[in-house]
């Protein structure tokens, strides 16, 4: 009989969190959550660790069975899935809209020139992590969205928190870019060669 | 809008005048993007509004006597 927990009414992270902690004594757990996000950051999390997921949605929330396929990485394990150049990525931070403090259309345009400036570098960052009103950035219809694409298509990944993006009523409108959790941030800044914050 | 067939930049003597330009050629139907000035080109401003070459003439209409820039520069493409 599968374990099961009751995720519903948790905030990202902590689905992901409690998943990972029941998943170190049971290999087969059933998760109850009550939100998309929460749904997809488990299925990376389970396939990551090379195991699946079995979702049935229901009146009352959403069962995830968990089946681990291997061992769960500990917490601090450091490299994200994604093969990393040696030393681990480079990975940006943009945690505003805007780039620098002070005037804000300023601030629009550096941003928009820097975006610019960086789909034509010869060095990218490896990925960018959007938090706060940064997420905006990767929304439809921002000025960015484009080179954020661009930068995509080069090999860029984009993370863009999936709590940031349901405060500001955009889930489900990225034009780049997957819907991530402090989990996966905190692992990707952690396992980085170098994390530069805009 | 792919630039490898050359395009244009309009320049300007200063970030308030480009985003004043900005904020008029967005009414038009012109198809523009904000970049920095390219490296081979001196500006006081380093900020441009790039256009299409086709287009230059039509956005160079829209902003004469309205807001001043300091002119328009040609970026050939690449063979």
């Amino acid at each position: 009989m599968s374990h099961t927990i009751d995720c519903r009414g948790m905030a990202c992270p902590e689905p992901v969190i409690q998943t990972r902690k029941a998943l170190e004594t049971h290999s087969e757990i059933t998760v109850i959550v009550d939100n998309e996000t929460a749904v997809e950051n488990i299925t990376r999390f389970a396939e990551n660790l090379g195991g699946s997921v079995a979702v049935v949605r229901g009146a009352d929330g959403i069962r995830i069975v968990v089946n681990k396929g291997g061992e769960p990485a500990p917490l601090d394990a450091g490299r994200p899935a994604a093969a990393a150049p040696a030393g681990g990525p480079l990975v940006y931070v943009l945690a505003a809209e805007t780039m620098g403090r002070g005037d804000a259309e300023l601030g629009s345009v550096l941003i928009r020139a820097f975006m610019h400036t960086l789909t034509e570098a010869s060095r990218r960052p490896d990925v960018l992590v959007m938090l706060n009103a940064g997420v905006k950035l990767a929304a439809q219809g921002s000025p960015v969205a484009d080179d954020l694409k661009a930068l995509e298509a080069k090999g860029t990944r984009i993370l863009a928190c999936g709590t940031c993006l349901n405060f500001y009523g955009i889930t489900g409108k990225l034009a780049a870019g997957s819907v991530s959790n402090m989990y996966d941030i905190v692992e990707t800044m952690n396992g980085a060669a170098s994390v530069i914050t805009l | 809008m792919s630039a490898d067939g050359g395009y244009a930049v309009i320049l300007f003597d200063s970030v308030t005048q480009c985003m004043w330009a900005e904020k008029l050629i967005t009414k038009t139907s012109i198809p523009y993007k904000l970049i920095p000035v390219p490296k081979n080109i001196s500006a006081d401003c380093g900020i441009c509004l790039r256009v299409a070459l086709a287009d230059a003439a039509a956005a160079e209409a829209t902003l004469r006597g309205v807001v001043e820039y300091r002119g328009v520069a040609t970026i050939p493409g690449r063979e």
